[in-house]
């Protein structure tokens, strides 16, 4: 396998939105809110939810680990403050509606925010054995902070049955209004690197590919020179790729770059290839070299409606209200609250839902923003243009699979590959009769999760 | 701080597109054939076009009367479908005829099948198949444009032609197909007619550079894919050239296949309907061959001089096959078992 050209790595289909990325790409990531209270989520990932290992009106410390589960595929959450547990209770859940968290008031007088992590300069991944750096992944709690929130532990450990040749950062942030992983190549360019070259031993990966849209040219430079300075001659390399949405899923990064495709309703160890994001191995590098726990992250609080957008490094547990007061409110009308982007956020209610380990971001949108989208205009028949068609990036045949799930025809829409869908929203992006199509196939695949859960019993 | 904030599923931004930008993109695709008729023959081809357009809005009105339907006509589909309707249409036509034709093309090619997006059948085409079944002289009348000398020499030399209608150049070369008639005295002068319009045959079609323009606008707004138009000409082209090939003495030359008749405003502006054409790739690549085929059998092998009005409803037939033909798979390939 031999790279192609630099720059110009894509796949078929895709949207092109408007980056917006300027309202926070020159702001430098900052210490956020001085927290007086956190809620800490037990289910900050895919695969078992934690079980809680204090009580209530338990001490805490900064970095104690208050839930875990033996299961295989989990992470447990740790504190991120000193303070008193102050009681395990519901909480809104950006995606799971209503879920167990550990609420902390934080003691006064008490340091609440972690300084900066730093590194050595005779840093050597020689030191750590493949095993110490994968315990010490899952005792941090790592997981994919990009989104998805697969724990991180359970994609880097080698496996016989699917080695893994090739490790790739994902430093695209393709979705709109994002920057946290932007300034996190501009400023922690060295713990990236170290982080890479411990999850690579991890791993046992050959070769490293640092994938980055062509829109950040300033990241693509800076991670250049800091390999060409620390990567000692290892297979590590910076790759420019197109600038298009979603150039960031797993799926599409593998096919521009590799020019494979990993296997409808597989995983990417399947081709042997390990995609991490660059906030989570930035995360590994801490874990590992500083022994410090998941429990803080840099997140982009942005969009038209909020006063002081920028990026900030935050206590996981801060709810969206402490950040909205530390931004200085919202400006205009703020008509919706996304936790994460515009094209895969999820649009909150409660501005009591907490950060969380794969909160890259929180989006205030202007009703001009939003305006544009579906329910400013009137939803018409499908017109059956094959938009969507063309800008799917599974290839798929979105309108078909969306109208057998609103007639509740869920075999057809198993028969056109409902599953295969990665619910990147292009669809619904382009569609001219404005039909929520990303909408409908997420909700055809809960019925279909449930049928099966039904049948299981 | 926060009142009223919605909550909806992901994306939360969209591309300012609808169904009604979509609709008026090809209206204004339309407009230089439309300006191109009202030049060439005059009053009649504003009147008819102004009819067919408000015959059809006032069909799907009644028709979303009768069946408790809100009001549908915001899409702009309605004027589309009379436009394309009237562009078919002989310059001389009737007004009542039209009428009668935009309100089948409504009433019985789109919202009996339940509206925009349901229906099978190329409304426009609908209505003017009726009108061609129904009323098949009024439907073959051409009138020469207004802006033609009258004295010019007809284009059917030898055949009795009133000074006020002339045969289009399809049926001509029908007529010389049929009577083994040479094809070759089809001169320089009326291949540039075709181009500029100055030629008989229906209001929207004769003109090539109005429709080209009208066409290459759509392609430009990406409102249509090239996919279809390239189909039609290039397999109409084959089909064209390979008759000529063979038997050049009677067979007119290729490109003149492609500049007369409806040819290029159905590879345009009615083969390219979303409603009615697949939806994959493929599948337009399929039906754009279908098309061009089966309008080039027609106008060689079959009885009609102009094919282009069964060939598009044959293959809008067919589409939901086509669909299922080529059905997509996934780009990881099927799902293992």
């Amino acid at each position: 396998m031999k790279l192609r050209a630099i720059g110009r790595f894509s796949f078929p289909g895709g949207v092109h939105p408007p980056e917006k990325k300027t309202l926070t790409s020159e702001r430098r990531i900052q210490a956020g809110p001085a927290v007086t209270e956190v809620a800490v989520m037990l289910s900050q990932h895919l695969g078992a939810v934690c079980e809680p290992l204090v009580r209530k009106a338990e001490a805490v410390q900064a970095g104690q680990k208050i839930g875990d589960c033996d299961a295989f595929v989990s992470a447990p959450v740790h504190s991120p403050i000193n303070g008193k547990v102050k009681e395990i209770a519901l909480r809104s859940h950006p995606v799971l509606g209503r879920s167990l968290a550990v609420v902390i008031d934080a003691l006064p007088h008490h340091p609440t925010k972690r300084s900066y992590f730093t590194l050595d300069d005779d840093f050597d991944e020689g030191r750590y054995s493949a095993e110490q750096i994968c315990e010490a992944v899952r005792e941090a709690g790592i997981v994919g902070m990009g989104g998805a929130g697969f724990p991180t532990r359970v994609k880097i450990e080698p496996n016989p049955r699917l080695p893994k040749h090739t490790l790739i950062i994902n430093g695209c942030e393709c979705e709109p209004y994002i920057t946290s992983d932007y300034r996190i190549m501009l400023e922690w360019t060295r713990q990236i690197v170290v982080g890479v070259k411990l999850a690579r031993r991890a791993s046992g990966c050959t070769r490293v590919l640092i994938a980055i849209e062509d829109n950040k040219p300033q990241a693509i430079e800076q991670m250049s020179a800091a390999i060409r300075e620390f990567a000692d001659g290892g297979n590590i390399q910076v790759v420019p790729v197109k600038t298009k949405y979603p150039q960031g899923g797993e799926r599409q990064l593998i096919r521009a770059i590799l020019k494979r495709n990993v296997p409808t309703g597989g995983i990417p160890p399947m081709i042997g290839v390990v995609v991490l994001n660059v906030a989570t191995v930035a995360a590994i590098a801490e874990a590992v070299v500083g022994k410090l726990p998941l429990t803080h992250r840099a997140v982009t609080v942005t969009g038209e409606a909020i006063a002081r957008p920028g990026n900030y490094y935050v206590p996981i547990g801060t709810s969206v209200e402490d950040l909205l007061e530390f931004c200085e409110g919202v400006t205009e009308r703020c008509a919706k609250v996304v936790i994460g982007g515009p094209m895969m956020g999820i649009a909150i209610a409660d501005l009591k839902v907490p950060v969380m380990k794969t909160t890259n971001a929180v989006t205030f949108l202007t009703k001009e923003q939003i305006g544009r989208a579906k329910f400013a205009r009137r939803q018409t028949a499908c017109i059956r243009c094959g938009r969507c068609l063309q800008v799917c990036p599974e290839n798929l045949n979105p309108t078909r699979i969306a109208h057998a799930v609103k007639h509740n025809l869920l075999d057809t829409a198993q028969r056109y590959y409902m599953s295969a869908c990665i619910e990147c929203g292009c669809c619904s992006y382009v569609c001219p009769a404005n039909i929520e199509l990303t909408g409908y196939i997420k909700t055809g695949k809960i019925f279909v999760a449930r049928q099966k859960k039904k049948m299981a019993q | 701080m926060l009142k009223d904030i919605r909550v909806s599923c992901a994306p939360h931004i969209s591309e300012p597109l609808s169904t009604r930008s979509v609709m008026v993109d090809v209206a204004i695709g339309l407009a230089p054939a439309m300006a191109a008729a009202g030049y060439y023959f005059r009053f009649h081809a504003v009147v008819l076009i102004a009819t067919c357009v408000l015959s059809c809005v006032a069909t799907e009105w009644l028709c979303d009367l009768v069946r408790k339907r809100p009001n549908s006509l915001d899409d702009i589909s309605a004027v589309v479908t009379g436009i394309i309707l009237a562009l078919s249409l002989p310059p001389k036509l009737p007004i009542w005829t039209a009428v009668v034709g935009s309100a089948f093309a409504i009433a019985i090619g789109k919202m009996a099948f339940g509206g925009l997006g349901a229906n099978i059948f190329n409304p426009a085409m609908v209505g003017r198949t009726f009108l061609s079944v129904s009323f098949g002289v009024l439907m073959t009348s051409w009138t020469v444009p207004a802006t033609m000398d009258p004295a010019m020499p007809a284009i059917a030399q030898g055949n009795a032609i009133s000074v006020r209608t002339q045969a289009t150049p399809l049926a001509w070369s029908k007529l010389a197909i049929k009577n083994e008639l040479g094809a070759d005295i089809y001169g320089e002068q009326q291949f540039s007619a075709t181009l500029t319009g100055e030629i008989g045959g229906c209001l929207g079609e004769t003109s090539v550079i109005a429709v080209v323009i009208g066409g290459l606008y759509l392609l430009i707004r990406r409102t249509i894919s090239v996919h279809i138009p390239l189909a039609i000409l290039a397999a109409a082209l084959a089909f064209a050239s390979i008759a000529y090939f063979i038997d050049s003495y009677v067979y007119v030359q290729p490109f003149f296949h492609l500049t007369s008749g409806g040819l290029l405003l159905c590879a345009f502006f009615i083969a390219t309907d979303p409603v009615t054409a697949p939806l994959t790739r493929r599948g337009m690549w399929l039906f754009g061959i279908g098309v061009g085929t089966i309008t080039m059998l027609i106008r060689i092998v079959g009885e009609y001089p102009e094919g282009v009005m069964f060939s598009v409803l044959l293959m809008n037939a067919v589409t939901p096959l086509i669909d299922r033909l080529f059905k997509p798979i996934p780009a990881g390939g099927k799902p293992g078992v």
